[in-house]
């Protein structure tokens, strides 16, 4: 236990920064002399760099978690400061399976899984991640087995039939928050079977984690939350400016700390870099694209192992997407987080996210960001292995198009597996979509 | 024929009727409010309106057809509809025909609370069937009579237990599958007595000696549509002695439980009675613990899993059933369907195939 504590706390604040500094040094020998690409991008970020040592570090530490510290394989949208004053070291599945899809590897992954019997009709992200489980194949080295498997239904109830499947490969406890799911105002009684069942898990976290839990520590840990959140906030509420500094796929990957490492100081650290960059930015005219004629919002997750070919296209024609229904939704919870009550508010916060409310309230929501951040057009990923954030996309169009007065197209695609994917006919609707507005 | 019954509750019973989408709910509330639940499994066959076209093709053909049915012009003797919080899809469903459309009569939703049983849920779910109880009083104009619903939870117990009896000695009824599921799935649109006059009348063709001869199949999955594939069990030799359709058995509380001073944790007791469903479920092994008794206390030989295609929930549970059968050395065949009105001729001969793999091993039956 101590040596492995000890290889846990080496790969995270000396081996993985140690690792990052010797290829920050070689890839800028291999830049010295090189030509630069043409491209219809702004310069890059130089957060990216800072992103990717920060995940690389953070993933390569979770490689020596198991028996150092307590593990949690989480869904995105459990409220995970609370488990950060117990010491967990957390696993996303689904950022794991994103980076899997980037890097191409979910058909591989995804056959693994239906050998053993799933569909190819369910989620790709769940495919990815039990073929990575049955497999042991992850790029990112390995990934530590779970104490505890933290399940939160505020995305999709998708996640709970995942989290079974993995609580049976594990033989874990599986932590179920279950959030009912909230057509206009949510029912008193509602909330509080949420925050019942928050209270239940800090119980069954203080047991597995050894200890308990100090309210101060607790409110510290939300106060953190809150923080990151209002940050990733303002650094999305950039995009609002013409032209945005960024865009909105930038911000798919960017968004990855709020999601991964909410409640803690690396995260906050990170976005106030990220936000001092987007505000020098715009303060020097640097756009995310060189020449933004016409703004976009993006709904639903991303083609993860397309975004560089999409964003390439859309830049190309002179088109940003300056915000995404999806990225938003990490800031919405932080809004309702109150630190000085840190189970009962994030009962409310975490019950009332844009995944588990009705579609007037997703209308309502893309009607804002469609005024706030000047917006032309919409794209509407219609996702495959996404059915709970495409439901009600062909009805919005219209009221897109009808109502709020913005183009909208559908998008046949999956988030993360390419066999669902028919690029040339997507690129094609795309062009005729983006000539539309000349 | 569904459709003049319903007529005659609302013209003889002056009856309200609720149109109930899958797949747990608390029928006893609605009984006891005087509301006929028409269930809606589809209805299959392909979409009753254009409707189905709000929806994208990989969302599952129930949900596809139930919204075009909702929104179509064939529900004019529905007064209103119940969305249980069963899936993503039909949650979905709810929110698309309320906020963009479709459908303008009362709405109501019950959320079935998951995963285990825990003093979170059970004080949660007591809450919920009560506010369900005080919607559907404004809804019918009157205040719950709670020995009415004490009465409404005596009578469908006393149905459960007759379609649970149906079902378990299933060797001993003279009736084919196709007969036999036609009487179980009439209580999905029967007034509850109407039901267990017809349930009684079946339990005549109880005999006391094994009249099913053919090969035992225990069959899982979401709803037997369609209906044909009894008939070309029987045709292949085989009948169903174990059931866990959703819509069928999985809905049966196997023990009569005493009515208790507070109707609402009766019902949820009741809740946490049945058979584990993967809608409601936190715990595979539970369930598979489950099916595995089921499989043996009838003597089953192979399993039939039938779903529907895009049924999440149904479908991750399927590698961990095939395991545990596999183990058992059980063969397991998959059958995946969209509400079709017949069953094609591919799925026809995998059927018969399996039986007759059934047959020729030493699973095999007697037929």
């Amino acid at each position: 236990m101590i040596t492995r504590r000890i290889q846990y706390e080496m790969a995270g604040r000396v081996v993985g920064p140690m690792l990052m500094s010797l290829e920050r040094w070689q890839k800028s020998r291999r830049r010295r002399g090189g030509k630069k690409k043409d491209t219809p991008f702004g310069p890059s970020l130089e957060s990216v760099r800072r992103l990717k040592e920060l995940m690389t570090v953070y993933y390569f530490k979770g490689r020596y978690a198991d028996g150092a510290v307590p593990v949690a394989w989480v869904t995105s949208g459990f409220p995970v400061e609370l488990l950060r004053p117990l010491g967990f070291y957390v696993v996303y599945p689904e950022n794991h399976a994103a980076i899997c899809s980037v890097q191409r590897l979910v058909p591989e992954l995804s056959d693994a899984a239906e050998a053993e019997g799933y569909s190819r009709d369910l989620c790709g992200y769940a495919r990815c991640d039990l073929g990575s489980v049955i497999t042991k194949k992850t790029p990112m080295g390995r990934l530590p087995k779970p104490d505890m498997l933290a399940c939160c239904t505020n995305i999709c109830q998708t996640v709970l039939y995942w989290y079974r499947s993995l609580a049976a490969h594990f033989q874990v406890p599986l932590v179920l928050i279950d959030t009912p799911f909230v057509f206009g105002e949510a029912a008193p009684h509602h909330i509080q079977y949420v925050k019942d069942q928050l209270e239940e898990l800090m119980e069954a976290a203080e047991k597995i984690g050894g200890k308990k839990v100090a309210t101060e520590e607790l409110e510290e840990t939300t106060r953190m939350a809150v923080e990151g959140t209002r940050l990733w906030g303002e650094c999305l509420a950039a995009g609002r400016n013409e032209p945005s500094p960024w865009t909105a796929f930038d911000g798919f990957f960017h968004m990855a700390p709020i999601v991964t490492m909410r409640g803690g100081e690396e995260c906050n650290s990170y976005y106030r870099g990220l936000l001092d960059e987007l505000k020098d930015r715009i303060q020097r005219g640097i756009g995310g694209i060189k020449n933004e004629k016409y703004r976009l919002l993006w709904d639903n997750l991303p083609i993860w192992f397309n975004v560089r070919e999409l964003s390439t296209l859309f830049a190309e024609n002179h088109f940003n997407f300056v915000c995404s229904t999806y990225t938003d939704a990490w800031t919405e919870a932080g809004s309702r987080i109150d630190p000085a009550d840190p189970i009962g508010s994030a009962a409310e916060a975490y019950t009332y996210i844009i995944l588990n409310r009705d579609l007037k309230n997703r209308l309502d929501l893309i009607e804002r960001l469609t005024k706030e951040y000047k917006v032309h057009g919409a794209v509407l990923h219609s996702d495959r292995s996404c059915k709970p954030y495409s439901i009600g996309q062909i009805d919005l169009k219209e009221r897109l198009g009808e109502g709020v007065g913005i183009k909208a197209l559908v998008l046949e695609a999956d988030h993360a597996d390419p066999r669902s994917y028919a690029r040339e006919p997507a690129e094609n609707r795309l062009l005729a979509f983006m000539e539309s507005f000349h | 024929m569904r459709k003049a019954y319903i007529e005659k509750q609302k013209r003889e019973h002056n009856r309200k009727v609720l149109a109930v989408l899958p797949i747990h709910y608390p029928k006893e509330i609605l009984t006891a409010l005087d509301i006929l639940a028409v269930e809606l499994w589809g209805p299959p066959g392909p979409p009753r309106g254009d409707a189905a076209g709000r929806l994208q093709v990989y969302i599952c053909s129930l949900v596809r057809n139930a919204t075009a049915f909702l929104a179509g012009d064939d529900v004019g003797m529905v007064d209103g509809v119940l969305y249980p919080h069963t899936c993503d899809s039909i949650q979905g469903m709810s929110t698309l025909l309320e906020d963009f459309g479709g459908w303008e009569k009362p709405v109501f939703r019950f959320f079935h609370p998951r995963g285990e049983s825990r003093k979170s849920l059970r004080t949660f779910l007591v809450a919920e069937l009560k506010s369900l109880a005080a919607q559907l009083s404004d809804f019918v104009g009157r205040e719950m009579d709670m020995d009415a619903l004490r009465r409404a939870i005596a009578m469908h117990r006393r149905i459960d237990e007759a379609r649970a009896g149906l079902l378990g000695r299933r060797s001993h009824l003279e009736m084919s599958d196709s007969e036999l599921y036609r009487v179980l799935r009439r209580g999905e649109f029967l007034w509850p007595e109407d039901h267990l006059q017809e349930l009684r009348e079946a339990e005549g063709a109880f005999r006391p000696e094994v009249v099913q001869k053919g090969i035992p199949i225990m069959i899982s999955g979401y709803v037997p549509e369609p209906m044909a594939i009894f008939q070309v069990l029987e045709e292949a030799g085989a009948f169903v002695a174990a059931d866990d359709y959703a819509g069928v058995g999985r809905r049966l509380v196997p023990s009569i439980l005493e009515v208790g001073e507070d109707p609402f944790a009766t019902l949820a007791e009741m809740s946490y009675a049945a058979p584990p469903c993967p809608t409601q479920t936190s715990t595979q092994g539970r369930r598979m613990e489950y099916l595995s008794r089921l499989f043996d206390a009838h003597g089953a030989v192979g399993v039939i899993v039938h779903e529907l295609k895009f049924c999440e929930p149904e479908l991750f549970d399927y590698p961990a059933i095939k395991k545990t059968f596999s183990e058992k050395g059980a063969p397991v065949l998959l059958l995946e369907g969209e509400l079709e009105l017949e069953l094609s001729g591919q799925v026809v001969t995998r059927i018969e195939a399996f039986i007759e793999l059934l047959d020729s091993g030493e699973h095999g039956g007697a037929s």
